[in-house]
């Protein structure tokens, strides 16, 4: 697959994420991949198969938030093909990311709304939770005032 | 902001075109109901956040300030080894 930040890349076809929905904005797009490089861990690129140049930057959600609690919507649940009797377990039953805006201010992550991958099947939906409080701006890295000596080199990046 | 008491089955209107019913009353939540002219978009407040963050999110590509966060979340990589 040629993609417009990465070049070429390949990746096994069982690891293709499929959003049944789209993602709100992007509707149409419902195949993705996340990409993952030893250089910019923790973040995972989920980029677009049907569109080269569409690359969401995301990072495992209990890294912005050690702390989170997932409560998913009965529809999102059915959506990934989870039975709706109880909330689904990080790492367990889904893989959660959070999408990472890079505004002027800084970097902020959508923590109102993580991106679910049903780890069985691999359907995706980018659920809007049912927890008050949860921003979609949150900022990341926020607390911590000391600004590193030295940046990462040759991070990937992605428009 | 106007508000209004409403029971289950009733509704409001605005203006001529637009009706809104309270369909069902649960512990926590209610189901309204919205008739609207097909050119208006309704839509959750939260999904139009959503949305606007998810089209930042895919136009903004900052190299430095990835960079930056990346060099912030994973100090290991601060320094790459050279290759």
């Amino acid at each position: 697959m040629e993609t417009k930040n990465f070049g070429k890349i390949s990746f096994e076809p069982e690891s293709e994420l499929e959003f049944p929905q789209g993602l709100p904005g992007f509707e149409s797009r419902k195949r993705f991949v996340a990409v993952r490089f030893v250089e910019s861990d923790p973040l995972l690129y989920l980029q677009s198969l049907e569109d080269p140049g569409l690359c969401f930057i995301t990072m495992p959600i209990l890294v912005a938030d050690p702390q989170y609690r997932l409560k998913v919507a009965g529809e999102d649940l059915q959506q990934l093909g989870l039975p709706s009797s109880r909330q689904p377990k990080i790492g367990q039953d889904v893989m959660a990311l959070t999408v990472v805006s890079l505004h002027e201010s800084g970097p902020t992550a959508n923590l109102l709304a993580p991106v679910l991958v049903n780890l069985r099947n691999r359907k995706a939906v980018q659920a809007v939770v049912q927890e008050p409080g949860y921003s979609h701006q949150h900022a990341i890295l926020a607390e911590e005032t000391e600004t590193p000596q030295a940046l990462a080199q040759e991070a990937p990046t992605c428009s | 902001m106007l508000v209004m008491s409403r029971r289950q089955g009733e509704t409001i209107l605005i203006g001529d075109e637009i009706e809104i019913s309270i369909t069902h009353i649960g512990r926590s939540r209610v189901k309204v109901g919205i008739r609207a002219p097909r050119q208006l978009q309704v839509i959750a407040r939260e999904m139009k956040l959503v949305r606007e963050e998810n089209l930042a999110a895919a136009a903004g590509s900052d190299a430095p300030a990835l960079s930056g966060l990346i060099a912030r979340l994973n100090p290991r990589t601060a320094n790459p080894p050279r290759r």
